[in-house]
């Protein structure tokens, strides 16, 4: 676009409406000639530059295409507050999400000079401009404004109605910005399918199919439980968003605010343990962290029961379920018959306020990958009845790449994460010490500690 | 269950495309089928090179094996031969002399498959794999003269596509991974980068600049989005963007919108311009440079799970099977 020459000397008339480009520099009394943009009433959807700001640098002239990009468009905006909406389903601009909560350190009034401020349509490119502010202010600052927050939250709420109306594939990792958040299990659908063609040459569909519906009901109420956004799980969420800075360290593990049993905190605490995925239960304590990546790890989050994901049976285990030794291992659960946990995964549900950790339970759901170690007690959950040990549940899936997991029973909570060799039956641990777990006799009581080997 | 669509003229409207108007559509581009198809999904497809004289498509399905078809000029298809395997063929690709196709295969093998002699070698041996030379931890590079890999190299999670231009590589992983390769001499990793994307990956593809290098890559997602993204852009911010597809209603935003997974992304060889088929049925051809979409095909009856395009692009090829996506039981 031709540069305005009348911005140049500050007197265009049109001020953002003008059809030229008006750089950053200079001009700034063009906006106030005449046109105060801000006067404009609902913005244009096309990006005219949205209230309040002088410049039409971020502008990308091929939005005006209308091309397939969905135009940011910004709602209801005040210049001091800051507060938009999305239009339209999960558009909003990340990049502003992100420069807003600076904390205002760009001024977010009057001084809009920062065209780094991620006024793209790529509302992503925020993330990869590490010149930005944004990143510095986000690496810096470990809290951020409450109006940030809120806002994150709102799209992640926004976010999770469409996702869920849209009937988009549901075993999908979900971040808002860059790093996961946590209860969601991310599973392709060629795994689901390699899982459902090996059970059904294995004569065994009914397991898939409930390792499907567990999968699936954790993943709804994960979404719903986002989507109602209560005060318990936005705390949460904002925790885990702030303090994802540094992904292996597993913040939190599984039930924080319940106080359940199993000293998740300080588990959790300690790095070490950012490998391995759980499905998180909390709240009736039964710990174990939510799941969750971001590199793969679970790191937990107080609420969200999770993911984990059925493994397979254990002829060739594709490795996303876990069969390869250096997968982390989904967390199967499992399917499955003993009654006590087939009542556990879906009537739990009814005992949790969260959406309970749906699968455990019996193993002979999926199989796991015992990963490298041998024995990563994989089990969890337990039935009902078992509540006040369980704890443990750590498996821990461990890549190759992790740590020394076993030697780090986080302090206090070491007799509750593992068991003792002689809590455990011979067959459990002949299974913790076999290379993988054999379905249908997967143990439910954590490993011995000393059995796990990185 | 593979079409084959003929479109000389790319970009400007395919020929023999016509809206359909009867209840079957397994069909509606009323493009060229080709002739004995796999009878399960197919996982992939790919043209011969262009120093194969003819056009050769190679298919691999989840019916455990790999077939091959000469295309003739008349869009009519031949069906030459076919490879078995013992488990789902994830992916398949030609060397560069078009003599000899590599296939994949989640019994976790990789097989050499020597057109000429019809012979097929087991040449490696493999975790679950997405696509020839790699597996799920770790990335494989293979030197064919070899029966061990050349090299190896950790990957913090499952592979779910990749994609290679030498000499550049980008494998996209579980949990929004996205790594590059540098292949020159020894392959080495050459940037962890962040996923533009909020969700699942499902497939990547690497655009060439008008150097014919390997610049950036496209990357899909479950969400019906792609994301156009250039390694060193000289302005990042503006260069990379992303952009929404496969999704059922276009503007229209009072209803709530079906999303649809973006299956696969070829892009044509000459104009630089890109494919992508989703989970909806439906095929479309869009302009990166001018960030506009070019065509959307009429909807198929099933998802699309496989695209690709000749090596001169006068020939677009796409697989209609079931992915996998409805999984609500």
């Amino acid at each position: 676009m031709p540069v305005c020459q009348f911005f140049l000397q500050g007197r265009c008339k049109f001020g953002d409406d003008c059809w030229n480009e008006h750089s950053r520099e200079g001009g700034r009394g063009g906006g106030g000639g005449g046109y105060n943009s801000n006067n404009r009433g609902p913005p244009p959807q096309q990006n005219r530059g949205g209230g309040g700001f002088g410049n039409k640098v971020w502008v990308n002239p091929s939005q005006q295409r209308g091309g397939y990009v969905q135009p940011s468009s910004f709602g209801s905006r005040n210049n001091d507050q800051w507060s938009r909406r999305d239009g339209g389903g999960g558009g909003s601009d990340w990049g502003r999400g992100g420069g807003g909560g600076g904390g205002g350190s760009f001024g977010r009034r009057e001084n809009i000079k920062s065209s780094e401020f991620g006024f793209s349509q790529n509302r992503f490119s925020a993330l990869d401009t590490p010149s930005t502010f944004d990143k510095g202010r986000r690496a810096a600052t470990t809290t951020r404004g409450d109006e940030d927050n809120s806002r994150i939250c709102e799209t992640i709420q926004s976010d999770m109605e469409v996702w869920e109306s849209s009937g988009q594939w549901g075993f999908s990792t979900y971040s808002h910005a860059k790093n996961p958040l946590s209860g969601f299990s991310d599973l392709s659908p060629e795994e689901l399918r390699l899982e459902y063609y090996t059970s059904r040459a294995s004569g065994n569909l009914q397991n898939y199919i409930n390792g499907i519906n567990q999968l699936l009901s954790q993943w709804r109420s994960r979404v719903r439980e986002l989507k109602v956004m209560n005060a318990s799980t936005r705390a949460a969420l904002i925790t885990e968003l702030n303090s994802t800075v540094s992904q292996e360290s597993s913040t939190g593990f599984g039930s924080t605010d319940t106080g359940s049993a199993f000293g998740s905190k300080s588990f959790g605490a300690s790095d070490q343990l950012s490998t391995f995925s759980f499905p998180g239960a909390p709240a009736t304590g039964f710990g174990s962290p939510s799941v969750l990546p971001s590199t793969g790890f679970g790191s937990a989050s107080s609420a969200p029961p999770t993911s984990g994901f059925a493994g397979a049976p254990t002829a060739p285990p594709p490795p996303g379920f876990g069969g390869a030794p250096t997968a982390p291992p989904p967390t199967g659960f499992g399917a499955t018959s003993p009654p006590t946990a087939s009542s556990f995964s879906f009537a739990a549900s009814d005992k949790t306020s969260n959406a309970a950790p749906s699968g455990f339970g019996s193993a002979s759901g999926f199989s796991f990958s015992a990963g490298t170690g041998g024995g990563f007690g994989t089990g969890f959950g337990a039935t009902a009845t078992t509540t006040s040990t369980f704890g443990s549940t750590s498996a821990f899936g461990q890549p190759s790449t992790s740590v020394p997991a076993p030697a780090v029973p986080a302090s206090g909570a070491t007799d509750s994460l593992f068991s003792t060799e002689s809590s455990l039956t011979s067959e459990e641990l002949n299974q913790f010490k076999a290379k993988r777990f054999t379905l249908g006799q997967i143990p439910l009581k954590p490993p011995p500690a000393n059995l796990l080997v990185v | 269950m593979s079409l084959f669509g003929t479109n000389t003229g790319f970009g400007t409207g395919g020929t023999g495309v016509f809206g359909s108007t009867t209840t079957d559509s397994h069909n509606p581009m009323k493009d060229v089928e080709v002739s004995s198809p796999p009878d399960d999904s197919i996982s992939c497809l790919a043209f011969s090179p262009p120093t194969l004289p003819g056009n050769f498509l190679i298919g691999g399905s989840w019916a455990n094996d790999v077939r091959c078809w000469e295309v003739q000029d008349n869009g009519q298809t031949v069906p030459k031969a076919q490879q078995m395997h013992t488990g789902p063929v994830l992916d398949a690709c030609w060397s560069d002399d078009g003599s000899k196709v590599f296939t994949a295969s989640c019994d976790k093998t990789a097989k050499m498959w020597d057109l000429n002699s019809n012979q097929a070698m087991q040449i490696a041996q493999l975790c679950y794999d997405r696509q020839l030379g790699q597996n799920t931890e770790g990335t494989l590079f293979w030197d064919t003269r070899s029966p061990n890999p050349m090299m190896s190299l950790q990957m913090p999670e499952r592979c779910y596509c990749a994609d290679v231009v030498y000499p550049m590589a980008v494998v996209a992983t579980a949990e929004r991974g996205l790594i590059v390769y540098h292949l020159e001499n020894q392959p080495s990793e050459f940037r962890r980068i962040d996923s533009p994307l909020k969700h699942q990956h499902r497939c990547v593809a690497i655009f060439k600049d008008k150097q014919n290098k390997p610049t950036g890559f496209a990357l899909g997602s479950i969400e019906g989005r792609v994301a156009i993204h250039y390694i060193n852009p000289p302005n990042p911010a503006k260069d990379n963007f992303t952009f929404k597809c496969h999704r059922s209603n276009g503007t229209n935003t009072s209803t709530p919108q079906d999303i649809y997974a973006v299956n696969a992304i070829s892009f044509h060889p000459v104009h630089g311009t890109l494919a992508t088929v989703g989970s909806d049925g439906r095929f479309s051809f869009w302009d990166k440079d001018a960030r506009t979409k070019l065509k959307t095909s009429e909807q198929l009856d099933q998802p699309i799970t496989a695209c690709c395009f000749n090596h001169n692009g006068n020939i677009f090829a796409y697989a209609s099977s079931y992915d996998w996506s409805k999984v609500q039981i």
